[in-house]
C-alpha cells in the first residue's frame, strides 16, 4: 500500500462510509470531484481500496463516464447543448463561435489562463429555450442557463467570459 | 404474529397515514387564505422561476399581503414557463404564465381579490370555475389528452415534496389494501399481465411477465431496478414523474418488489436530473419515515428498500445491461444477453429491470383492475403514455396520451411547425430511434406499427418536429457523431463503423460527398448491425431512414454537391449582398475570426477565414446572406 499522505487520509475520510460490492463506485466518484473538482489519480488509488477494487477498473471507471474529469477544470465551464432542438437553431454555429472566441481547437479544452472551458452538454429536456448554454461556476458549483441563443450573442457572451467582464446580461 | 392479525396492522396503520394525509391535502386544496404556488422544476427553474418566486415573496412581504406561497410542478405548456397557480380558499386554481418577476405585484393582486388584475397571463382554469377563464383542460396543447389524466393526474395539482399530498390524492392506497388483504405476489403479476401493461423504455415488452422471470429465480438474494437513465436528447418524460410525482414511481417499485420477491431497489438517475435525484431521495426518505418502505411496511412483515444511484453521463448506461455494469462498481458496458437480468443482473443476482413509466402504470392497474388500464389506447397496445415535444414548434412541454393518437393531431396541438413552415422531419426514439420525412405524417400513430412499417420506431417518448428548413443529411451528424461518442468501445464493429459513419457524413457536410458513399454507408450499416449489444445493432438506423426517405436531399448534397437547405458548411458560403445594411459594422465587429475585409460600402467575407457560424447573419440579416457555394466540377466516380 502506498505511504499515507495528508491528501490520501482526506480522501479516504471522505468515502469511509462507502463498502465493497454495494454499488458505492459512482457515489465514491462524485464525492471526490465534486470536493476537489476533479479525480486525481491518488484519489482513484483510494477508492480502490476502499471498495476493494484494482486502481486499474477505478481509472477504467473514470475514464468510462463523461462527467468524471482527470484535471482541474476551468474556472468557469460553458456546457453547449448538443441536443437535436438546439441543433435545429444553429447550434453548431453557435458551438464553433465559441470556439473560435475562445482560440479553442475542440470541446473539452479551456483557455491557457484557465478562465474558461467548453464541453459537451446533453439536452435536459428545457428545449423550449433552445438553443442554450449552460455555463457552470466551479467556485460554487453555481450552473445558469442562457437560452435563446443566437451566435452573435455567444460570440458576446464567450467574449465576456473570456474578458473577465460583466456575462450576467449578455 | 399471524397472518391474519399483520393485514390487520396493516390496514390500521395505513388508515391511520391516509386521515391525516387527507386533512392535510383538503387544505391545500381550500386554503385558509389564497396561495400562490410557482412551479419549481427543471424547465421553471431553466425559465426564471427562482427570481418570480422570490419577486412574489418580495411583493408579499412588502404589502403585508394575506397570501401564501407554494410549490408544484409545471403542467406541461414549458413555453409558458415560469408558470405560478392561484387557489383560492373556495378550491378554484387558475394557471398563469410565463409569470416574470415584474409581473409579481399583479399576481398578488389577483391572489388577494382584485381579480383581472393578471388577466392577460391566465392560461386556464385547473380546478373550479372563473367566468372569463376557460379550463385548462380546453386548451388545444391538452386536446389529445383523456379526459382524466392518469399518470399526470398529480402533476400541477400537488406539491411533489409531499408526502401527505401524495396519499391524500389516493396514493398508495392500493399498497396498503393489497398488505391488509394478504394478496399474493402472483395476484399481483397477473393483474399486470391481465393489463397488458409493456415497458415505456422503448422496447414494449410485457411487463407482468419480465416479473414473472425474476419471481422464478432460483435465489432469494435479487434486485428491482429503475431505469431512468433517460438519456435520449429530445426524451425528458421520466424526468415529469421523478420531478413531479415521485412517490408514483416509488408506490410502483413496492409492488415491483412485492410481486417479485426483490427486497432491494436501485433508482438509477442521469447526472443531468439533479433536482429529480434529489426529490426521489427526499421522497425514499419520507416514504421510509412513514413505514411505506424498510424492513417491516406497515407493520406486515414486508421488507422493501430503495435507494438513489446518480449516474455519471454515459448513454450506453441506459441499456439494461449498461445499467447493471454501472451500478456493480464496474464501466457501464454493456453485457452479452444471454443471461438475461432476471438470470444475472446486479453483482450478477437476478433482477427485474423496467423504465420509471413502467414502474408508475403500476399503482393505476392495481388501484383500478386492468379493464379500467385497457380503456384507453387501442387493441394491441393498452394504456396511456407521456411524450415530450420540441423542436420547431411554438409549444414545446409533455403531455399524456392514449396509445393510437394520431401524430397529425399531435403536430396540430403543438401549435404546427414554427413560422407556417412545412414539417420536414420528425424525430423519435432517440439516436437509435428513426428520422421520417413529414410526407408520412398523416400514416403515423403513437403506437409501433404505425412507426415500424416506415422502418421507424415509436420510442421512449420524444419527439421532435423539424420543419422542412432543416437539413437531414447535417442532422445525421449529430446523430452519428453521439452513437460513436457514446460507444461503450468493446465491439470494433461498433466503435469503429460509428467512426467512419461520422467521418463520412463530416466530409460530405464539408462538400467532399462521393458517389460512393452510399455504398459505404450501406456496408458501414450491415456490419455495425453484428456488435453485441443494442446501442451497435441501432446506431446506423436513423443513417438508414435518412438513406431511404430523404434519397433527393442526400443525393443532392453527393452527387449535385449542394445542401437545399443551405445548412451545411462545406456548401454554403457568407456573402455580403447588400452593402447599405446600417448594421453591417456591427456584423464586422461580432465575427469571431475577422473574416471581413474593407471598409464601409465595400465589405467582403474571406471565404477561407469564414466558419460558417452565422454571427453575422444574425446582427446584420439583410446586409449579409447565405448562399450555395458555387458548384464544383465532379468527381470521377469510382467503381
Ligand atoms: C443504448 C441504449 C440506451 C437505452 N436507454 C434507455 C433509457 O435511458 N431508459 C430506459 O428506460 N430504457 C433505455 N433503454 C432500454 C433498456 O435497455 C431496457 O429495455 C428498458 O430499461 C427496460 O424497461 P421497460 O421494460 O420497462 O421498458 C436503452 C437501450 C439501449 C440499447
Ligand atoms: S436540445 Fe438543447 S435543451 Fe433539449
Amino acid at each position: 500500500m502506498p505511504l499515507e499522505t495528508e491528501a490520501r487520509a482526506q480522501v479516504r475520510a471522505l468515502i469511509a462510509d462507502l463498502k465493497p460490492n454495494d454499488g458505492d463506485l459512482l457515489i465514491a466518484l462524485h464525492r471526490v470531484q465534486h470536493r476537489y473538482g476533479y479525480i486525481s489519480r491518488e484519489a482513484m488509488e483510494v477508492v480502490a481500496e476502499q471498495l476493494d477494487l484494482f486502481a486499474a477498473e477505478v481509472y477504467g471507471a473514470t475514464t468510462f463516464y463523461s462527467e468524471f474529469r482527470l484535471e482541474p477544470p476551468a474556472a468557469t465551464t460553458v456546457r453547449w447543448c448538443s441536443g437535436p432542438a438546439c441543433r435545429l437553431r444553429n447550434g453548431t454555429g453557435i458551438r464553433d463561435a465559441m470556439l473560435a472566441t475562445l482560440g479553442l481547437q475542440t470541446l473539452g479544452e479551456q483557455t491557457a489562463d484557465g478562465r474558461v472551458g467548453l464541453t459537451v452538454g446533453q439536452c435536459n429536456g428545457t428545449c423550449e429555450l433552445a438553443p442554450q448554454v449552460w455555463v457552470d461556476r466551479t467556485e460554487d458549483h453555481s450552473s445558469r442557463v442562457v437560452g435563446q441563443l443566437t451566435a452573435a450573442r455567444a460570440v458576446r457572451l464567450a467574449r465576456a467570459l473570456r474578458d473577465g467582464t460583466d456575462a450576467d446580461d449578455v | 404474529m399471524t397472518s391474519s392479525t399483520t393485514g390487520v396492522v396493516a390496514g390500521e396503520r395505513f388508515a391511520a397515514l391516509r386521515e391525516h394525509a387527507e386533512a392535510v391535502y383538503a387544505a391545500w386544496r381550500h386554503p385558509e387564505r389564497p396561495r400562490i404556488d410557482v412551479a419549481i422544476d427543471t424547465s421553471s427553474l431553466a425559465s426564471g422561476a427562482g427570481a418570480t418566486r422570490a419577486a412574489l415573496e418580495r411583493v408579499a412581504a412588502d404589502r403585508n399581503a394575506a397570501v401564501d406561497l407554494g410549490r408544484n410542478h409545471g403542467y406541461g405548456m414549458q413555453w409558458l414557463q415560469p408558470l405560478v397557480t392561484i387557489t383560492w380558499p373556495d378550491g378554484t386554481s387558475v394557471l398563469y404564465g410565463p409569470v416574470r418577476p415584474e409581473d409579481a405585484p399583479s399576481i398578488v393582486d389577483e391572489a388577494t381579490g382584485r381579480v383581472g388584475a393578471a388577466a392577460a397571463l391566465a392560461s386556464g382554469v385547473l380546478a373550479g370555475d372563473r367566468p372569463g377563464i376557460p379550463s385548462v383542460r380546453e386548451h388545444p396543447f391538452f386536446a389529445n389528452e383523456p379526459r382524466e389524466r392518469r399518470l399526470l393526474r398529480n402533476i400541477g395539482l400537488t406539491d411533489p415534496e409531499s408526502l401527505e399530498h401524495y396519499i391524500g390524492s389516493g396514493g398508495y392506497r392500493a399498497v396498503g389494501r393489497m398488505l391488509e388483504r394478504h394478496q399474493q405476489p402472483e395476484q399481483v403479476r397477473q393483474l399486470l399481465i391481465d393489463a397488458a401493461l409493456t415497458g415505456r423504455g422503448g422496447a414494449y415488452f410485457p411487463t407482468g411477465v419480465k416479473w414473472n422471470f425474476l419471481a422464478g429465480a432460483p435465489t432469494d438474494e435479487r434486485y428491482l431496478v429503475c431505469n431512468a437513465d433517460e438519456g435520449d436528447p429530445g426524451a425528458w418524460v421520466n424526468r415529469v414523474i421523478l420531478e413531479g410525482d415521485p412517490h408514483l414511481l416509488i408506490e410502483g417499485m413496492v409492488f415491483g418488489g412485492f410481486a417479485t420477491g426483490a427486497r432491494h431497489g436501485f433508482i438509477y438517475i442521469r447526472d443531468e436530473y439533479p433536482l429529480a435525484v434529489e426529490r426521489v431521495d427526499q421522497a425514499i426518505r419520507q416514504a421510509e419515515a412513514a413505514g411505506l418502505l424498510g424492513e417491516d411496511i406497515l407493520g406486515s412483515g414486508f421488507r422493501f428498500t430503495l435507494e438513489v444511484i446518480r449516474g455519471a453521463g454515459a448513454y450506453v448506461c441506459g441499456d439494461e445491461t449498461g445499467l447493471l455494469s454501472s451500478i456493480s462498481d464496474m464501466r457501464g458496458q454493456p453485457r452479452i444477453k444471454p443471461p438475461f437480468p432476471a438470470v444475472s443482473g446486479v453483482f450478477f443476482k437476478p433482477t427485474n429491470v423496467n423504465n420509471v413509466e413502467s414502474y408508475s402504470n403500476a399503482p393505476f392497474v392495481l388501484r383500478n383492475g386492468p379493464e379500467w388500464y385497457q380503456a384507453e389506447g387501442t387493441e394491441e397496445m393498452h394504456g396511456t403514455r407521456l411524450f415530450t415535444f420540441s423542436g420547431d414548434i411554438p409549444r414545446a412541454g409533455f403531455m399524456e396520451v392514449p396509445f393510437g393518437t394520431p401524430l397529425p393531431a399531435l403536430l396540430e396541438a403543438c401549435g404546427g411547425i414554427s413560422g407556417g413552415r412545412g414539417l420536414g422531419a420528425l424525430q423519435s426514439g432517440g439516436p437509435l430511434g428513426s428520422l421520417l420525412p413529414g410526407a408520412v405524417l398523416p400514416t403515423l400513430d403513437t403506437t409501433l406499427n404505425a412507426f415500424r412499417a416506415h422502418g421507424g420506431s415509436l420510442g421512449s417518448g420524444g419527439m421532435i418536429f423539424m420543419s422542412d428548413e432543416t437539413c437531414p443529411v447535417h442532422f445525421n451528424e449529430f446523430i452519428a457523431d453521439f452513437v460513436e461518442e457514446e460507444s461503450c468501445g468493446r465491439c470494433t464493429t461498433c466503435h469503429h463503423g460509428n467512426q467512419r459513419m461520422t467521418e463520412v457524413f463530416r466530409r460530405i457536410i464539408d462538400g467532399g460527398g462521393r458517389r460512393e458513399d452510399r455504398h459505404n454507408l450501406e456496408m458501414i450499416d450491415t456490419t455495425i448491425q453484428n456488435s453485441n449489444c443494442q446501442h451497435g445493432q441501432l446506431s446506423p438506423t436513423v443513417m438508414r431512414n435518412t438513406l431511404r426517405h430523404f434519397a433527393p436531399t442526400y443525393d443532392a448534397h453527393v452527387a449535385g454537391h449542394a445542401c437545399p437547405t443551405l445548412t451545411c458548411e462545406g456548401l454554403t458560403r457568407f456573402r455580403v449582398v447588400d452593402q447599405s445594411d446600417p448594421r453591417l459594422p456591427e456584423a464586422v465587429d461580432i465575427c469571431p475570426v475577422d473574416a471581413f475585409r474593407g471598409a464601409e460600402g465595400d465589405w467582403e467575407i474571406l471565404d477561407d477565414r469564414c466558419i460558417r457560424c452565422g454571427a453575422c447573419t444574425d446582427v446584420a440579416p439583410r446586409g449579409v446572406a447565405r448562399e450555395p457555394v458555387p458548384a464544383r466540377p465532379a468527381l470521377v466516380p469510382v467503381g
